[in-house]
């Protein structure tokens, strides 16, 4: 079983590895989209290894970009998930 | 078999003109005003004293007002070039001193001014379309082998190349698109590819000569996932058409079936490899579905070759085929003399027929690399690998260039380079792509050799380039990962070793 520090490091490493950026660490209240550092295609890839790796299934159709644009934000959404 | 697009789409709007043709959420528009306002304009663009059979640019999204001036530029004998509103400012200036157009139609509003270029504004095109009578001159219509419409894409030195489309090669398309895809008059079909990428004819065109319905997909509603699966399930669409990507996209959610989408009987792709594993899932989702996979560069009008994937065709081969050749064309594999090769043998893919484009506009230099003839045909060396099996399916096995498809749009990394290397902030540059097991570009990456800089880290120093990239280049073509080096491996030869980067990248 995941326990949040796995969470965190988990979620840290797919977005450094999608944005090709540390920035994600640190500053983890940054804007992903409005900065570029994300698109749709890097989000679907977003989505997919957080199934492989975290076992979290986030239905694509309640996928609001609003509640994913931050690092904090995603880890709080997928901790909440694991529930 | 139809012998005039522009007639064949007419014809349903005179004989059926309350059918509807355009939906855009809760808009619609009939077969009968794509008529009557295309042939207001077209009568409008004849008065307007415009020199003959010049192209002339197009600025707008996915709106029906696109279409109606597509078909009124056509029918008074100039050729569209599509130019989406995402597209960077830098873009509608490089098209305008390349083609010099006519003139520039802002079906949306111009995000830079073009004073030197006559400006047809949407109010002219509002007013255009009120006044006027029925009917067009025909004999100013565009037929033959005159240019249909031009796109334009990636070029290696950093500038777009126009690509020049005809009345014949796209009716050659039409034709065998309607035929080898099984579709039937009235077909409802998905059209989410904009208008400057050449996939959006394989939806376009063989839906409006049929009499079908085009339902607008935009890049808002594309890009807002919930937004997308809000939408989707209403639009009732028979026909698929996209890239591979974003039917990955797609089936990411559950509920994109056969069960929650049962007017959905066409699935057509075009644009990049289709995997197995992507095709096997949505032959799952849909088991009475067709699904084709398609191949073909835009030089030789959106597809030619195509093959229905039955469940056999998936055991078979793990790499999917391209398809069979399009029947009036000659695909043929030679090797790096130009010679023709055996089947089962990779080599470079040569095609020849009446859908090849006559070349780049305004351009010969490129043409005559690109183009030559082959019994009297005009034919196409594509720079794609592949090799025909003994059954005369074709099959996809990279590029002999620096040419990636990045979600189906095409990118020449020499374009990148060339771009990236006058942005203020760098010394030199090259791209690598970086590809996924499936041999598909997942991403751009920049090694980047930087000047002298204040930022205070690397972070903001991408920031800073991708910013300024961004003012030349289309977004899709915006590396996403910056590496910074104090220089970058070099080949015996001097040269900047783009294959060891590439192997760095993907090791």
């Amino acid at each position: 079983m995941a326990d949040n520090d796995n969470v965190q490091s988990t979620v840290m490493s797919i977005l450094t590895d999608l944005t090709g950026s540390d920035e994600v660490t640190k500053n983890p209240d940054i804007d992903l989209f409005t900065t570029g550092m994300l698109d749709s295609m890097a989000t679907v890839q977003l989505l997919l290894e957080l199934q492989s790796q975290l076992g979290i299934n986030v239905p694509v159709s309640e996928f609001d970009r609003t509640q994913w644009n931050t690092p904090n934000k995603i880890i709080a959404k997928v901790e909440s998930m694991q529930g | 078999m139809i012998d005039n697009i522009i007639t064949a789409i007419d014809h349903y709007g005179e004989t059926d003109p309350e059918r509807i043709c355009y939906i855009y959420g809760q808009d619609t528009n009939t077969y009968g005003e794509l008529k009557t306002k295309s042939d207001h304009l077209a009568q409008y663009f004849a008065q307007s004293e415009l020199p003959d059979g010049a192209p002339v640019m197009v600025f707008g999204g996915q709106t029906f007002e696109m279409i109606v001036t597509f078909l009124g530029l056509v029918k008074s004998g100039h050729a569209y070039i599509p130019v989406d509103t995402h597209s960077p400012n830098e873009r509608l200036t490089q098209i305008d001193s390349i083609a010099h157009p006519a003139a520039v139609v802002a079906v949306a509003d111009l995000p830079i001014e073009m004073p030197d270029l006559k400006n047809f504004t949407h109010a002219d095109l509002a007013a255009a379309v009120q006044t006027g009578t029925d009917g067009y001159d025909h004999d100013k219509a565009v037929a033959g082998a005159d240019n249909y419409y031009i796109i334009f894409t990636s070029g290696t030195t950093g500038l777009p190349k126009g690509v020049q489309i005809s009345h014949a090669n796209l009716l050659s398309y039409v034709n065998w698109a309607v035929n080898d895809f099984d579709l039937h008059e009235g077909v409802h079909a998905l059209s989410q590819a904009p208008y400057s990428f050449d996939l959006s004819v394989m939806d376009l065109y063989p839906t409006l000569v049929l009499g079908g319905k085009l339902s607008a997909l935009p890049r808002a509603v594309t890009e807002n996932f919930k937004k997308l699966f809000e939408v989707l399930p209403n639009l009732k669409i028979n026909e698929w058409v996209s890239t591979p990507s974003f039917v990955e996209i797609c089936l990411l959610e559950p509920t994109f079936d056969a069960a929650h989408y049962p007017d959905l009987t066409h699935f057509l792709f075009c644009g990049e490899e289709l995997t197995n594993k992507t095709a096997a899932n949505l032959q799952k989702r849909f088991p009475d579905a067709e699904i084709y996979n398609t191949y073909g560069p835009t030089e030789t009008t959106v597809a030619v070759t195509g093959v229905k994937l039955t469940p056999e065709i998936l055991k078979d081969y793990e790499r999917l085929p391209i398809g069979y050749a399009k029947e009036d064309m000659k695909i043929w594999v030679v090797d790096e003399q130009g010679a023709a090769v055996k089947p089962g043998t990779t080599g470079e893919l040569y095609i020849a027929g009446p859908s090849v484009s006559k070349g780049y506009l305004n351009n010969p230099a490129k043409t005559e690399k690109a183009f030559f003839t082959e019994d009297g045909q005009q034919a196409y060396r594509s720079g794609d690998l592949g090799f025909v099996n003994d059954k005369g399916l074709f099959f996809y096995r990279g590029r002999t260039d620096f040419q990636v498809k990045l979600h189906g749009y095409r990118i020449e990394l020499e374009d990148i380079d060339h771009n990236l290397d006058q942005v203020k902030y760098v010394k030199q540059a090259t791209t690598a792509p970086k590809y996924n097991a499936a041999h598909q570009v997942t991403q751009i990456v920049a090694y980047v050799v930087p000047n002298q800089n204040d930022f205070k880290d690397e972070f903001a120093l991408t920031q800073a380039i991708k910013k300024e990239l961004g003012q030349e280049v289309m977004s899709y073509m915006i590396p996403k990962r910056f590496v910074f080096r104090d220089q970058l491996p070099l080949t015996a030869n001097g040269k900047v070793d783009r294959k060891a980067l590439i192997a760095e990248v993907n090791k």
